[in-house]
């Protein structure tokens, strides 16, 4: 730009020249012909007279022009804001030499040379004026400029090397702002800079660039956090994110035991075996050992190579390697909240707890009870051949058979008008008159236990000698012989049927006989299965036959099976009617339980899994809400089985007490449990040959 | 005085009255009240007041005391039984003394031939007890049998006196018995006789109506009616004279229905019951008829009845939730009822409170059912029970613990009963009769 400025005027001037004023060609010419004498002689004036004021004009004149011009223009003092005569520009002068004017001022018009003093006149000048040497030609402008008493005070310090203002001390005592030695906190007391509090123009060109940025679209924010490519080695794998990763089977390899105090190289003393310990060691069994026994070293240098390492490291490979890692499924549930709720066990009395009265008498195991229905006799039959009848209240022995054989079954006669007492034992089955009861009762019964031979012949010609009946000459009774061992006897609550079961008898092992009509009938020919025990329903005429795994149910009236229950047992061996006929409970010798329902399914509502070893006997109370089982672990359990006339109620079971007290004798333990008919109690019968009564 | 010595040792004292009811001025001690330490039990203070005795009378035997602050008997050092009872320390305490029951056992017990089950010794001079073998016996003076009262075909479970003063004379006795063969029999007998040997003698009367095991009786204040309860459920009332002639009508007609049965019986008499009362549904265990209107009974059913006799009505109903064995009516003017039955905890309800069937009273150091329980005839507060744990323990209604157990017998205790007011008589499945001696009761 600066070199194109001055071509325009140039090229004008030139033309202008040129073309309107040669005559001024000529004046410019001349001028610097002038001008040029004019510089040697003020060369040779300075070299005379003022050293200082020619050399300066020297040094102008030394320079280009163009380097005072320019000394104008960048000067920013408002003392040289004086504009310049001349407007030619930034042209060479020698443009104007031969020319009469040196250029054109501000207007436009001509400045015209002005006449050049010969030497002698400026000599004249120089005398006559002292200030002459002040005077400096400016070719420029082509005139003469007196420089004043300042500008020489300038000019000279400036020659000296100086400042060009005297007021400035270039050595000025240097004035130490900040505190240089170290302190403790590095603070600084200088003011913060204003650059601090202003955004620099950059930043400012950052924002607007980021803002283009955002409106165009360029820059997204919540980009996807992409997950890096690399896991930390030592977390632990078994958080679900890893899972993830790995696939759902993924299970992580269980960490190795970490170190501890005893693998340190130089462990605490007590870490450290004693040689006696470490002689232990040696007897016993090499899976016993310790595998690693800590030693002490004094350094980390004096510490051997790990003679286990590759064996530890191998055997860990195998264990990765070989030990299937299976995932264990858990249920993260308290397990209270899955117990049911059951009512409290306080309010459930009363049930039996503790045993009070035990009747001892018997040599042998106690197979069979039975209670009285007034529940003031129990009668017990035992495998030392005795058959006894108790006083309850006191435990005192009231009576005894001596049967010779093994009793298998005892049943009282549930008619209290007939206090008859059935005994199951060997091939036989006895009707024993107890004696008790008034004057009337006995001779009715006596009369009632009164068997004719002839009659007794004639039943066993009807029943191909299954059953025949016999007086029993000893304790005046009946006895009813089998044609094979009988097991149980059971009465129907009127107390003039009885049913025996012979578990060997096929086709005629569940007999039923009229007491009354002295007769034997056998309804179960097609009956499948071994009978275990048989149970009659004490209002309907329904009978339950319970064979080894089903319990069936047989309606007297229409000679048919109603029903037939599945236990879901190994083997049945017993089974207790509820007093509304409508419950059934069954034991089997696994220890299970089975509480039925026959209004409800043919299979159990609930199976009761309690005891460990074959469960002997169930039952259920009369009229409490009451029943028992007991078993050859020596114990019996009360349960509360409340059983609600409302249908659409499940009957309630509730554990109640667990009642020890008898001891093992040959593996056997509580082989019987009766329930008194009228009070909460519970009697049981030991393989120990003792009978006990647990009280509420 | 090593009594102020060792109070000297530091520890808190009491200041104490000891005070007494006893009559015997040999017994009495100073009014003057002692500092006593705190940590003294019964012994201790037994101790002070023999020594007190001593001083005040050299020839003083040294006796063991009973002592009672504010009616309570003390079972604990003082220092916690007045902690217990919230009594101040700071006032002088006032204790009364009495003699303590130191039972004395009798060495050679009544033998029997089988289980004793009933004992009735109200009258000082013998002992009536019912066997197991069927036989009641009389043991005079508490050491002979002297008559065997037979004719019951089995278990003789029950045995009253019933006319303690004697009704014709001076030693004329009615008694009554109750058996499991359901008869009650009546018998007389004449205490003054004396025999070398036992002396077997028949029922004059023989009340059969009951349909199964008489359980237990009881005769009224005036003597002349008594009442069973039985297995039957049922109670009956009998007259002790009935009119004779009433009486052999009913015996005709028996004695042929069991005529395999009946032996030489032509000169007894047979009674009917004149009322039954209805309402329990099990065993009647236990009857007692305190006042001549009003009989209470024990049931097996867990309630305690008490029935009004003018008109055979029910008048209480107690449910106690036990099956009851024995009941006995005593106490505070005679109207606390104690009773036992199918655990061990003997119970006392005080029936003149109203709105409540809470027991007043539980005394449970039995281990076992409780057979008997009888008030002392004299005493309100004391009272025995037995057990089938067998022992005999004696109550006092101011301490929880038993004043005494007597542990005679090695098998179930069945009956037992006060005699001459300082004895008890207790028979047992051991089949043995004992008399425990030396329980004075003040």
């Amino acid at each position: 730009m600066k070199k194109e400025i001055p071509a325009e005027p140039l090229s004008d001037e030139s033309k202008r020249s040129d073309s309107t004023d040669p005559s001024e060609d000529e004046e410019l010419s001349s001028y610097y012909g002038e001008d040029g004498e004019e510089n040697g002689e003020s060369g040779g004036e300075s070299d005379s007279s003022e050293d200082e004021v020619s050399s300066l004009d020297d040094a102008e004149d030394r320079g280009t022009n163009g380097d005072v011009i320019k000394s104008v223009e960048e000067s920013d003092s408002s003392e040289d804001e004086v504009a310049p005569r001349n407007t030619i520009g930034e042209v060479p002068l020698e443009w104007y030499r031969d020319e009469e004017h040196v250029g054109y001022d501000v207007s436009g018009k001509k400045i015209k040379k002005q006449a050049r003093k010969d030497k002698i006149e400026s000599f004249l000048a120089g005398a006559d004026n002292v200030k002459n040497w002040r005077k400096v030609y400016d070719e420029y402008n082509d005139e003469e400029v007196e420089l004043t008493k300042e500008e020489i005070k300038v000019i000279s310090r400036l020659l000296r090397g100086k400042t060009p203002h005297a007021g400035v001390d270039p050595y000025a005592p240097y004035v130490d702002w900040f505190v240089w030695e170290d302190k403790a906190h590095p603070l600084s007391s200088a003011p913060e800079p204003k650059r601090r509090f202003i955004r620099s123009k950059w930043e400012d060109k950052k924002v607007v660039r980021l803002v283009r940025a955002i409106r165009k679209g360029w820059i997204k924010f919540d980009k996807p956090k992409e997950e890096s490519q690399f896991h930390l080695l030592w977390t632990d794998d078994s958080n679900a994110a890893d899972n993830k990763r790995h696939g759902v089977n993924y299970i992580a390899a269980p960490k190795p035991k970490l170190p501890g105090h005893e693998e340190s190289y130089n462990p605490s003393i007590e870490y450290v075996p004693t040689e006696e310990e470490k002689n232990a060691y040696q007897l016993m069994y090499e899976e016993d050992r310790p595998k690693f026994i800590p030693r002490r070293f004094e350094s980390l240098r004096s510490v051997p190579a790990y003679d286990m390492a590759v064996k530890e490291v191998f055997d860990r490979c195998l264990d990765l390697y070989l030990c299937p890692r299976s995932r264990k499924k858990r249920l993260n549930i308290d397990p209270e909240s899955l117990k049911p709720k059951l009512p409290s066990r306080k309010d459930l009395r009363p049930y039996p707890t503790t045993c009070y009265l035990e009747y001892r008498g018997h040599t042998g195991p106690v197979k069979s009870l039975s209670v009285e229905i007034s529940g003031q006799w129990l009668a017990s039959g035992s495998t030392d051949g005795t058959v006894r009848v108790w006083e309850v209240e006191t435990g005192r022995c009231l009576k005894v058979w001596d049967v010779g054989e093994s009793v298998q079954h005892v049943a009282w006669n549930p008619s209290q008008e007939r206090p008859i007492l059935a005994v199951a034992l060997g091939h036989d089955v006895l009707l024993l008159n107890t004696g008790l009861g008034d004057a009337e009762v006995q001779m009715r019964i006596k009369e009632l236990l009164h068997v004719e031979e002839s009659k007794s012949s004639e039943d066993t010609g009807d029943h191909g000698s299954a059953v025949r009946w016999f007086r029993h000459d000893k304790y005046d009774g009946i006895v009813l012989k089998h044609f094979k061992s009988v097991s149980t006897v059971e009465w129907h609550s009127k107390g003039d049927y009885f049913a025996t079961v012979v578990p060997t008898g096929e086709s005629r092992s569940v007999l039923v006989h009229h007491l009354s009509e002295k007769q034997t009938k056998n309804p179960f020919r097609k009956l499948q299965g071994i009978p275990v025990s048989v149970a009659f329903h004490q209002k309907k005429k329904i009978f339950f036959v319970a064979t080894k795994k089903f319990v069936r149910v047989y309606d007297l009236e229409s000679q048919r099976m109603i029903k037939k229950l599945e236990t879901g047992c190994r083997e049945v061996s017993s089974i207790s009617l509820h007093s509304t006929g409508d419950h059934v409970i069954v034991g089997s010798r696994e220890g299970k339980m089975c509480w039925f329902d026959l209004d409800y399914s043919s299979k159990p509502y609930k199976t009761l899994k309690i005891h460990q070893k074959d469960i002997t006997s169930v039952s259920f109370h009369r009229t409490y809400p009451l029943f028992a089982s007991c078993s050859d672990d020596c114990t019996a359990y009360v349960f509360h089985g409340m059983v609600y006339s409302d249908l659409n109620q499940d009957p309630l079971i509730v554990p109640l007490e667990i009642l020890h007290g008898h001891t093992r004798s040959d593996g056997r333990g509580v082989l019987c449990c009766k329930f008194h008919p009228r009070q909460p109690w519970l009697f049981t019968a030991g393989a120990d040959s003792v009978i006990k009564l647990y009280c509420d | 005085m090593d009594v102020e010595g060792s109070a000297s040792d530091g520890s808190r004292q009491v200041r104490v009255r000891f005070v007494t009811k006893l009559r015997a001025p040999s017994l009495r001690v100073a009014a003057a009240s002692i500092a006593v330490p705190s940590y003294l039990t019964r012994m201790g203070l037994s101790e002070i007041v023999n020594l007190l005795l001593e001083n005040a009378n050299p020839e003083h035997q040294n006796q063991p005391f009973d002592f009672l602050v504010d009616g309570e008997l003390v079972r604990m050092p003082l220092d916690q039984f007045l902690l217990a009872k919230g009594i101040s320390a700071e006032k002088v305490l006032e204790i009364e003394y009495v003699k303590a029951i130191v039972p004395k056992k009798q060495e050679d017990p009544c033998i029997h031939d089988d289980w004793v089950s009933a004992v009735d010794s109200s009258n000082g001079s013998f002992i009536l007890t019912g066997s197991y073998d069927g036989f009641a016996r009389v043991w005079t003076g508490g050491a002979v049998c002297t008559h065997i009262l037979a004719g019951h075909n089995d278990v003789v479970t029950s045995a009253r006196v019933i006319n303690r003063k004697g009704h014709e004379g001076e030693n004329n006795f009615y008694l009554a018995t109750g058996s499991k063969d359901r008869s009650l029999r009546l018998w007389k007998f004449d205490a003054a006789e004396h025999v070398d040997h036992p002396l077997r003698i028949g029922a004059y009367k023989i009340l059969p109506g009951h349909t199964s095991s008489v359980q237990s009786i009881a005769s009224d204040p005036s003597s002349e009616m008594i009442c069973s309860g039985s297995w039957d459920c049922s109670i009956k009332l009998w007259e002790v004279n009935g009119s004779e002639a009433a009486g052999d009508t009913v015996s005709i007609k028996k004695r042929k229905l069991n005529s395999t049965s009946s032996e030489s019986e032509e000169s007894q008499l047979e009674g009917a019951a004149t009322s039954t009362l209805l309402g329990h549904t099990q065993c009647v265990s236990s009857v007692a008829w305190p006042h001549p209107q009003i009989i209470f009974s024990a049931s097996w059913d867990h309630s305690i009845r008490q029935w009004d006799v003018q008109t055979g009505k029910e008048i209480r109903n107690m449910v106690c939730g036990k099956a009851l064995n024995c009941l006995d009516i005593g106490g505070e003017s005679s109207a606390l009822i104690a009773a036992g039955g199918s655990d061990p905890i003997l119970r006392i309800w005080d029936p003149r409170q109203p709105g409540t069937l809470a027991p007043v009273f539980q005394f449970s150091s039995h281990s076992s059912w409780i057979s008997a329980c009888k008030w002392h005839p004299r005493s309100w507060f004391h009272l025995l029970s037995t057990s089938f744990d067998g022992k005999v323990m004696l109550w006092d209604l101011r301490t929880a613990w038993p004043l005494a157990k007597i542990d005679s017998h090695n098998d179930k205790v069945l009956c037992a009963d006060w005699w001459k007011d300082d004895s008890v008589a207790s028979g047992g499945a051991d089949s043995k009769l004992y008399i425990t001696s030396g329980i004075e009761i003040h």
